[in-house]
This record gives structure tokens, sequence and C-alpha cells, in this order.
């Protein structure tokens, strides 16, 4: 038997923001969104314009495959082409992928605990604020004299400097990633406090969903990477106005920038790496009808993750031949080990369950095979003698692509199937989600797959050309048609946002079916405060014990 | 809350084994620093957690296995429905970064406003103390 309390909270104030009620006027609307303190509102602000910072990222790289087709400069200079890699590259780590997490951890999370809100509701809008402002003064390089940062996005001491790289696109890229970044550490907190002191009572730690623990532990390795980030901005900020010598080779300034940046760069390829995975723990149960195989064991080997992804930053920087190689190499073979225990997990959700393959679960598909392939390259990439041979080259291109846009895009995708319904009320259709998935599918591999042979062949990253004599022509050229293939699987998907926009709301909890966790006990798009009721919580599936009463699922 | 400090703890307590390796294997200024003062940062939180539990004393409904909803009935406290101030403040703090790169005029300028954005932030909801109406304030 379920329990129903009632849950005091101070009503909403008149005219605060209700999601699916029709606005009084456009201009209202925008006050009330601009205004907004509802996690749920903020985290839609985030998800929108982490999603336009990668369209126009998507439209970058997209010039960089057309220059790339075949051999001389066609389209755009050198210093152009060292642009837009550079902005490519820290839009979307920095601009899309790293708020995304944010803008998920948002909507999604303070449901999943059974909260009314985040702990801080204002300091939240403010981490949005300091996003899009930073965001935007990093991408104002491009209207600056000289053009935007082109130093690449890891900023190498001393091509980052004031003699390397004059201008003031390169300044507007320092000061405004150290704004964003404040605003990440901000969130961040915000979320570390959100789960520590607002769960629902019986939402006890080891009954909170995989997506939950993971945005706790991707929060502190917020907290443990972004400060030094900030730091060495903030540094070579003053080496770049100021003259202050911090970053001079002379006094070993060089190595100082590679050990702060990576210290910072390696655990944000976990922090964008974790969110991303607790979006595909989130639906394999769902589709598998099974409980997660492994509860504590993914969460130990997400703890496992994050602490170990501090003490493998120099893997980057094999090539310096500064760094000692038998320590990093040994932790970054390490590491792999709780990932590869995640795989053994999401495989055994789906052992012998009954696997049905809606869009979101097709998504996560696609996530498993191309992280898969990623962590292979990345196992390689660990062996430093191997690593010496393909460093720089189109071969770590193809790695960390198929790492990030593995983890990140295709569970993106798999997030925004799945929670559709519970942001807007309204289903995505399931067609055109599949057409969405397959193009994606086909024209990312078709792109970063030759990437591989490409940068064994001998083609190095960052490049603007090539000789016809090289023989890199035909890859090249392939690898551009799958980037365009790529790019027109937004089409469906648009098509989809703009077709579904007026269908009937599910007007049901669950409209999957065989939800889990709390967010699927409450309704589609939620109320201000989130729960009318909240049912009682004996496991980590509440939602499911609500609606499968006579299903016991094993307490923890 | 158990949990909680614990895994910051232990944390806490894998970065100093692990700069300590790092130094005796031979590691360089930078990662020693860096995992040492990651150590010190997940030890302050797991401290700060453990020393709040003492001083609460008591088990809390989000931590008790058999809890019910009631459990957590009563005031959840006070939600900012709406605010202005968020984006005046960050604003002002863009505006502070800008100045760098623009001028000192402008990063003066921003700092007064950051100034007033913060007043106007904190005291957002403070009411004069004969107010009946006040209830709660942060």
């Amino acid at each position: 038997m379920t329990t129903y309390a009632e849950r005091p909270t101070i009503s909403p104030a008149p005219g605060s923001l209700q999601p699916g009620v029709a606005p009084a006027s456009k201009g209202k609307n925008f006050v009330k969104w601009i205004t907004s303190t509802d996690h749920k509102t903020i985290g839609y602000l985030y998800l929108f314009t982490s999603f336009a910072w990668f369209l126009i990222a998507g439209v970058l790289a997209l010039i960089l495959r057309v220059e790339l087709t075949r051999p001389g400069m066609q389209f755009i200079s050198n210093e152009q082409y060292n642009q837009v890699f550079t902005m490519h590259g820290t839009i979307m780590l920095l601009m899309f992928a790293t708020p995304l997490f944010v803008g998920f951890a948002n909507v999604i999370m303070p449901l999943q605990i059974g909260a009314a809100d985040v702990a801080f509701p204002r300091l939240n809008m403010f981490s949005y604020w300091l996003y899009l402002f930073g965001g935007l003064m990093t991408f104002s390089g491009f209207l600056a004299p000289g053009g935007a940062a082109s130093f690449g996005w890891t900023a190498y001491a001393p091509l980052s400097n004031s003699a390397y790289s004059p201008g003031i696109g390169g300044d507007l890229w320092v000061i405004g990633l150290a704004i964003g970044g404040l605003g990440t550490i901000l969130g961040a907190v915000n979320f570390i406090t959100t789960i520590f002191t607002m769960r629902a009572p019986g939402m006890t730690m080891f009954r909170m969903s995989i997506f939950s623990w993971n945005v706790l532990l991707t929060s502190i390795l917020v907290l443990l990477a972004f400060p030094p980030l900030a730091a060495a901005l903030l540094a070579l900020e003053s080496d770049r106005l100021y003259g202050s010598l911090i970053f001079d080779p002379a006094n070993g300034g060089a190595m100082l920038w590679q050990h702060l940046f990576w210290f910072f760069g390696h655990p944000e390829v976990y922090i964008l790496a974790l969110p991303f995975f607790g979006i595909a723990t989130e639906i394999l149960p769902v589709f598998s009808r099974k409980p997660i195989f492994g509860y504590k064991g993914l969460i130990a080997a997400t703890i496992a993750i994050s602490a170990l992804s501090v003490a493998v930053w120099a893997h980057h920087m094999f090539a310096s031949g500064q760094v000692l190689l038998p320590f990093f190499s040994f932790m970054t073979f390490l590491i792999g080990v709780p990932t590869g225990v995640k795989f053994f997990n999401w495989i055994g959700t789906m052992w012998r369950g009954h696997v049905t393959f809606e869009t979101p679960m097709l998504w996560v598909m696609g996530f498993l095979v191309t992280f898969l392939f990623g962590g292979i390259t990345g196992i390689i990439l660990a062996s430093p003698p191997l690593n010496f041979s393909v460093s720089a080259s189109y071969f770590v291109v193809a790695h960390f692509h198929y790492v990030l846009f593995g983890t990140v895009v295709f569970t993106m995708f798999a997030g925004i199937y799945f929670w559709w319904p519970k942001m807007t009320g309204k289903m995505l259709n399931e067609r055109l989600g599949k057409i969405h998935f397959w193009t994606l599918f086909f024209g990312f591999h078709i792109t970063f797959l030759i990437q591989h042979w490409l940068g064994i062949k001998g083609f190095p990253r960052r490049y603007a050309d090539y000789l016809a004599t090289d023989g890199f022509t035909g890859m090249n050229m392939i690898s551009t048609v799958g980037s365009f293939l790529l790019a027109l699987s937004m089409i469906p998907f648009a098509v989809n946002v703009w077709i579904t926009r007026k269908s009937p709301m599910v007007g049901v909890d669950d409209p999957w079916g065989y939800g889990s966790s709390l967010e699927w006990a409450t309704s589609c798009p939620p109320p201000r405060h989130n729960f009318l009721s909240i049912p009682r919580i004996r496991s980590e599936r509440p939602a499911f014990d609500l609606h499968y009463p006579h299903i016991k699922t094993e307490g923890h | 809350m158990k949990a909680n400090w614990q895994l910051f703890s232990s944390l806490s307590i894998f970065y100093v084994i692990m700069t300590v390796i790092y130094w005796y294997v031979g590691g360089e200024a930078v990662g020693i620093t860096g995992m040492l003062l990651a150590a010190c940062l997940a030890g302050m939180v797991g401290f700060y957690v453990w020393f709040t539990q003492k001083r609460i004393g008591k088990l809390m409904p989000a931590d008790n296995l058999t809890a019910e909803i009631s459990d957590g009935a009563g005031e959840l406290g006070f939600y900012s429905p709406h605010s202005w101030w968020p984006l005046p403040v960050a604003l002002a703090a863009t505006a502070i970064g800008m100045g760098l790169i623009i001028g000192w005029w402008l990063t003066l300028i921003a700092i007064t406003a950051l100034f007033f954005g913060i007043i106007g932030w904190v005291t957002e909801y403070e009411k004069p103390l004969d107010d009946p109406t006040m209830t709660a304030s942060h």
C-alpha cells in the first residue's frame, strides 16, 4: 500500500511560470523566463543555449571539413582555419557539453530525489547568466580586429602569449572562459548541496538514481578541476595584458601551463562523460524491463572513476618527454577498469530482459557501440610506445570524437527523446526519431572511422592543408561526405520537434510504462514545485514500486 | 549523511595517498601541489559535513530507511518565486572581466554596479523587523 502525504510548500507566486499554460503575452512570458528561479525553467534555458552552441560549433566543424576535402586552400586562410578549429573545440567542450550536463541535472535531478527545487534557486540563475555571457564573450572574438583566438582550445604556452597570438580575440577567449567557468563552479556547489540536504524522506544515498549519483560525482570533479583552470586562465591573462612571465618558457612556463591545463582537462573529460553515462543508465532498465544490474557496483565504479581521473592528467603530455611515463600509463590503464565494469553492468541490465527498441533505447545502443570504439583506442593511446607514433595525428582526433561525441551527443539525444514527454508533456514522433538516429549514426561513423587510418598514415591534426602526393585526399573526401550526412541528421529532429508541438498531452505520469526513478511519479510536465504527492520510497525504483506494487524490488 | 562525509573523506585520503606515491616516484611540483590541494578540498567538505551531522545529532528523514513522506512535513524553507537580481549581478561580473581587456574605467563602473547588485540581491527579501508577514529571509 502506498501512502500519500501532502508536501507543504510555499505556493507559487501568482503568475509564476507554469509550463503548458498559455502565457498572457510574449513580453510577460519573456520576463518570466529571464527572471525565473524554477530549476526546470533554468534547466530548459541551459538545454536550449547549449544546443544552440552545438549547432554553431557544428557549422564551424563543417567549415573545417570543407576546407580539408581537397588539397589546397579553397575557402579560408590558414589563420581563419586556426580560429575555426580553436572555437570549434572550445565551444563544443565548454559551451555545449559542460552546460548540457548542468541543463539535464537541473531539470531531472531535483525530480529524481524528490526535491521542490535546487538549494539556491537565485544562484542557479546567476550561473546560467555567467555561462551565457562568458560564452558570448568568448565567441565575440570573431568580431574583434584580428579575429578570434587561434591557439587551439588547449592554449599551449608560449603560443598563447601576446607575442605569438596578439589581438583581443585571445583576451576575450581567456576572460570569457574564466567567467563561464565561475558559473559552472557555482552550479556544482548548488547540485552538491541539493543532493546532500534536499532528498525526500526515505530517499537515502543508496536509493538515489544512478543519474543523480553521477551528477553528485560530476559536481565534485567540477570543484576539483575548474579552479585550477580559472587560476591558469587568469595567470595567462596577466601574462598577456601586464607582461608577467608566469608561462615564460625560459623558466619552465610551457610545462607549467600544460600541467595546469591538463590537471583541469582530464577531469573535464569525465565531467563530460559521467552525467551522460547516468542518462544511459536511466534509460536501459526502462526498455529492458529489468532493474539495473549491479546498482552498487555501478556507483562504486563511478566513484573509482572520479577518484582516479585526478591522477591521469599527464597522459595528454606523453610526447613532451618530461612526464613520468610508467606512472601515468599505469593509472590510465587502471581507470579503464571501472569503465569496463560499467559496460558489464549495462549489458547485464539488458541480459535476458524484454528489450524493446524505442528511440531513446536506440540512442543508448548507439552510445554503447560508439563509446566502446573510443574506449578501445583510448587503451591504445594509454601505451606510450603506441602513443608516440600517433600523437597529435588524426588518430587522436578520431579517438576523442568517438569518446566525446559517442557519449555526449548520443546520450543527449537519448535523454531528449526519453524526457521530452516529462519536459513538455508531448511525445516525439518515433519514426522520425529513428530516421534521425540512423542518419546521425552513419554520418558520424563515416566521418570519424576513416580518420583513424588517416592518422596512422600520418596526417597531423590542426593542419589546414596537405599535398595531393600525401595520399590523404580520398580519405578526407569520405570524411567530409560523412560530416554532411551528420549535419543533415539535424533536419529530421527539427521536423520532429515542429510537427509534435501541438500533439496531445500524454496525460499520464509515466508514458514509457516502466519508469523507475521518481520523476515518473509526477505529472508531465511537473507542477511548479515538482510534486503534488510523493510515493513512499523503499528502493531505488520508487516510481516503479508505485505503479507495480505487486512486484517487489529488492531494497537497498 | 554518513555516506556523504565518508565519500568526501575517502576521496581526501585517496588523494593524499596518490600525492605520496606521485612524490615518491619522482613527480613534479604542479601535480604534487594540485593533488594535495584536491585532498584539502575534499577533506574540508568531508569535515564540514561530518561536523554538521554531529551538530544535528539525529537521523534525518532523508537518511532513514523506513521514513514516511510525512516525516518531512513542515516548512521546507523559503524559495524565491522569481528574481531580477541574478541578471544585473552577472552582467556586472562580466563587465569587470571585459574591463580588464578594454580599460580600467569599465572595471571601476562595473565594480560599482556589482556592489549595488549584491546589495539588491541580499536584501531582496529583507523586510523591516516589525513586519508580521515576514517569516523567513535568505
